[in-house]
């Protein structure tokens, strides 16, 4: 045998493997739509089974009376024709809107925490975070109990502070005129300490040369603010507020546990989601409330495209 | 705002704290003063300590067993979401297959239904496998989860192709290389989603409120609303009950802090 | 064997308290069967309820009664739920509320022959209880409890006051005056609780008054009627004079909690709440029949029943123990537990031993002029939007006539969707 035949053998080994190789990638290639199948299914098939089919049912439930244990007759658009007649349903959803729109309030505030705890060289730091963090991880039924023990007429925190101040409180949750407000304050109380870990991390994410370009071009700190860490926030402004709003319109818990029998506020504060857990659970009407919550769902959606489309007005994506 | 004095930043801020800590701070002290003390006018500011309003909790509910219920609903919830929404994610980031984005658009489509619209659904599928008062039947539904499923999608998807591009040479699977090159590559996403996960599950209400309604099997959160269907307004009563089903997570929160505030961070980011 | 003799060999070993029947003709021959039953108050009735399936699977080896507590927000919701998916307890509590929509939409089983054929003899309850669980002529329960509506009042402050106790004679004029002379301002004392809650409080006095909230044929609302609206402004009138509490701050605080805290010297009740005012230390009460109103007397009397599921898998057990749950035995262990009146006659002493430092014979007394709760067959689809506009109409600055006309449409109008 001589060396170059080796040479040759070799050379044909190398290319015999390269070419197993390629075959196997092609071959592998040809069967990733099977890999792929079997990663999603057990996720498909749990999200299908626990999720998506109930909400073809509810849309096919929405088309019938399905009352409380018989079976459902179909009566065509009854439920949507009832469902625009009914004024309740009007006032929920304006207070549902009030919730998702009042709760973008907190976002500012948000914002001032997260600039103030990215202060270069603030200590502390994670102590104060710690503490405006507090909120969003407690219990919403302890939330609910907290709150409507602070917002107490006769002996809560809140009117007993306001009194030292000759102030006159109210009770907050019973009165029709401040209820909504109420639970929007005790929403953005439990929001504040998320929104802001986002936000900090957005301005983490802004390069400092923009601020000493700026601050070459003579802008202040106010100026510095608007003109450049604002815009750059955008993203994160538009992620909040898009979660904010789908949050208020599905807006529940705190309703369900602040407001029980005989609370005068309970018709000024109830949601589309309250109002149709009443219906479905309390009067039995099913169809009725699946065609609630289809209204819902279109509603959700419409409104997250359209802050979809507006995002390329204002955010501003680095 | 660099440089400069930070008191002013300080003060700020320590106000702003204060305002958010003193619900807490009125939730311990009231949880110490009896019924009576609770009512009175200005407030009662050294409380006579009654311990008893937390031993009533213990009378009461299966305190310890409920707690026990939370943990296992909680992790079994968070595993199975970890397992199953990255193994998912993975394939809808990097694998070519028909259909992929519509069935990954008909998945997220689940995040815009309220979700009281699935109790009666699930609850049949949980009642048809016999699953009622039992464990399996309270932790089922949660452990898919679409929200997840988008999370890690979005975070397999930052990750570079090179790596998986050099182990796919050296002929490896699709399973292998996301077991072994992207599930450890994507480790932070996978802690940011745990950590979201387990808030949301110690903290869940309706599920567990309409599918175990035995004390026994309830979580923590089913039975604090219980509790306060018993109680009403005895606040003293009430609050040492919230405190004791929220301190857990609370104490969690400040152990895991950096991989929470990371978590969160993440999602924000995309 | 047939039917009806295996009936009678039944119901003859439950009489001679020997081994129950089997199931042997159902799918699970010979075998155990297990029940459930689901209630929804476990402090005070808990123990009673352990008690009586036990004592019923003492005298029915083979069948096992499993409880099912829910907590009461939770459980017609629960109830509702499980029942759309086909498998609800097989035996539970029902309310005045709920039977009419339970019943009419085929939830529950009819007990008509069953009653018929074991000579059950239902003239042992309350007459408008039977009735209550009576629709279109079919039963569909047996009478399990009942309560009727009391005059508590806090007699260390009306001895403060020096103000009589309250007794059988009096009228809206005495609660008027004590309440008058019982509110203290400067203590945080105020007369009287008026509230917004039907039950307790504002069906008594429209009753009282000569009004009605449901006509007899079901179909029209009571609310128009000028003697209605009298009975509600009785309650408006005592919130207007500030000798109650704003229906705000009952908000705030259960007027249950004030009373018990001796923040209310008179508060309109059920029997069903004796057990916590007795339990409750340093609260010295005790409860007279209601004051009369400008029509004489009267009381909501309301009553649960215990009901069979309409597709229970084991009817002829859950029958049996329908039965027992009706027997003297099972209301006896009612009784003694003090927990709720037991419907069974004869039996209401026992009761009203039970918590001897109360006059709880005040309850019973009343049973002539009980009137039966108002109910039609979807009552919950008028009855939750009645207490949001009774809560309006006691709310400061609303005229009650004005507000109670308008909920007389809105009840109108849900009752004409009724079939």
């Amino acid at each position: 045998m001589s060396a170059g035949e080796v040479g040759t053998v070799e050379r044909a080994a190398v290319t015999g493997r390269v070419a197993a190789r390629r075959a196997r990638r092609r071959g592998l290639r040809d069967r990733e739509w099977l890999w792929g199948y079997a990663m999603i299914a057990p996720l498909v098939l749990g999200l299908g089974v626990f999720y998506l089919w109930p909400v073809a049912q509810s849309v096919y439930y929405s088309f019938t009376e399905w009352t409380l244990f018989g079976d459902a007759t179909w009566v065509g658009l009854r439920n949507y024709e009832r469902l625009f007649a009914d004024p309740a349903n009007a006032k929920a959803l304006k207070n549902t809107f009030l919730y998702g729109g009042l709760s973008l309030l907190g976002i500012p505030l948000s914002i001032g925490v997260a600039a103030l705890l990215s202060t270069r060289g603030l200590k502390l730091v994670s102590f104060y975070r710690t503490l405006y963090f507090l909120p969003v991880v407690t219990m919403p039924a302890a939330v609910a109990m907290i709150w409507s023990w602070l917002y107490n007429g006769d002996y809560g925190l809140i009117n007993y502070l306001l009194s030292l101040v000759g102030i006159r409180g109210t009770s907050w949750i019973a009165n029709p005129s401040t209820a909504l407000y109420a639970i929007v304050a005790v929403g953005i109380w439990t929001q504040i300490g998320y929104n802001a870990v986002i936000f900090m991390a957005g301005l983490q994410s802004i390069p400092d040369q923009l601020y000493e370009a700026a601050a070459l071009d003579g802008a202040g700190r106010v100026r510095q603010f608007f003109k450049v860490t604002l815009p750059l926030l955008s993203p994160s402004v538009f992620f909040v507020s898009v979660l904010g709003v789908i949050n208020g319109l599905q807006m529940f818990d705190l309703i369900y546990l602040l407001f029980r029998r005989g609370n005068p506020a309970r018709e000024e504060t109830q949601t589309v989601v309250s109002l149709f857990f009443t219906r479905a659970f309390e009067e039995g009407a099913k169809g009725y409330a699946a065609a609630m919550a289809v209204v819902l769902m279109v509603i959700t959606l419409a409104l997250t495209v359209v802050q979809f489309r507006m995002q390329k007005r204002w955010v501003h994506y680095a | 705002m660099r440089n400069g004095r930070l008191w002013p930043v300080h003060l700020v801020l320590a106000v702003g704290a204060a305002a958010m800590v003193t619900p807490f701070f009125w939730q311990v002290l009231t949880s110490l003063k009896t019924f009576t003390e609770s009512t009175r006018m200005p407030p009662v500011w050294i409380p006579s300590f009654e311990w008893s309003n937390y031993a009533e909790i213990f009378d009461e509910s299966p305190f310890l067993r409920q707690f026990g219920n939370t943990v296992v609903m909680t992790a079994g919830r968070t595993l199975a979401q970890l397992l199953f929404c990255s193994l998912a994610a993975y394939a809808f980031a990097r694998l070519r297959f028909p259909g992929r984005n519509v069935v990954f658009i008909a998945l997220l489509s689940v995040l815009m239904v309220p979700g009281q619209l699935f109790l009666i659904p699930q609850y049949q599928i949980i009642q048809g496998l016999g699953w009622l008062n039992t464990l399996p039947g309270l932790i089922a539904p949660g452990m898919f989860s679409a929200f997840g499923t988008f999370m890690m999608r979005q975070f397999f998807m930052t990750l570079p192709r090179e790596v998986e591009e050099a182990a796919r040479l050296d002929g490896a699977g699709p399973l292998r290389i996301f077991w072994s090159v992207m599930l450890p590559l994507a480790r932070p996403g996978l802690l940011a989603l745990g950590v979201l996960t387990v808030l949301w599950s110690w903290n869940d209400l309706m599920w567990p409120l309409i599918v175990n309604t035995d004390p026994e099997q309830m979580p923590l959160s089913a039975g604090l609303s219980a509790l306060q269907g018993e109680h009403m307004t005895d606040y003293p009563v009430l609050m040492a009950g919230s405190l004791m089903a929220s301190a857990p997570i609370v104490v969690l929160f400040v152990i895991m802090q950096r991989q929470l505030i990371q978590g969160i961070a993440f999602t924000g980011s995309k | 064997m047939t039917g009806k003799t295996w009936a009678l060999v039944c119901a003859g070993a439950l009489v001679a308290g020997l081994a129950g029947c089997s199931s042997s003709d159902g799918g699970a021959s010979g075998g155990k069967v297990t029940l459930t039953y689901a209630y929804w108050d476990n402090e005070n009735q808990g123990a009673a309820m352990t008690k009586i399936a036990q004592e019923f699977t003492r005298t029915h080896p083979n069948i096992e009664v499993k409880l099912q507590f829910t907590p009461n927000k939770e459980y017609w919701t629960k109830l509702q739920t499980a029942a759309a998916g086909g498998t609800a307890p097989d035996v539970f509590w029902m309310n005045g509320p709920r039977i009419g929509l339970y019943a009419s939409q085929g939830a529950l089983l009819p007990i008509s022959d069953q009653v018929a054929r074991d000579k059950v003899d239902m003239g042992k309850y309350p007459k408008s209880l039977v009735d209550l669980y009576t629709l279109d002529g079919k039963r569909y329960g047996i009478p399990k409890d009942f309560d009727t509506i009391g005059l508590w009042y806090n007699k260390d402050l009306f001895d403060a006051a020096k103000v009589k106790y309250p007794d059988a004679s009096w009228t809206w004029d005495d609660v008027r005056a004590a309440a008058k002379r019982l509110t203290d301002p400067a203590k945080g004392v105020h007369g009287i609780g008026a509230m917004a809650w039907p039950q307790e409080l504002y069906y008594n006095t429209i009753f009282q008054a000569g009004g009605y909230v449901i006509s007899d044929d079901k179909k029209k609302s009571g609310y128009d009627d000028p003697a209605t609206i009298e009975g509600l402004r009785f309650w408006k009138d005592l919130l207007d004079q500030k000798v109650s509490p704003t229906v705000q701050q009952m908000t705030d605080n259960d007027p249950i909690e004030m009373f018990k805290s001796g923040k209310l010297a008179m508060w309109y009740d059920g029997s069903y709440d004796a057990p916590q005012y007795a339990r409750t230390e340093g609260l010295d009460a005790d409860v007279a029949p209601l004051p009369a109103g400008p029509k004489g007397k009267a009381t909501v009397i309301h009553g649960l029943a215990n009901v069979i599921y309409a597709k229970t898998e084991h009817p002829r057990e859950a029958w049996e123990f329908l039965k027992f749950l009706g027997s003297e035995q099972a209301n006896k262990i009612q009784a003694e537990s003090g927990a709720v009146i037991p419907a069974y006659e004869g039996l209401q002493d026992s009761w009203v031993k039970s918590m001897p430092e109360l006059n709880l014979r005040a309850f019973i007394d009343q049973l002539p002029d009980a009137r039966p709760y108002p109910v039609s067959k979807n009552t919950a689809a008028w009855s939750a939007p009645e207490v949001d506009a009774i809560t309006k109409a006691f709310s400061d600055g609303q005229d009650v006539e004005a507000v109670a006309k308008q909920f007389a449409a809105t009840m109108n109008a849900a009752l004409s969707q009724e079939k």
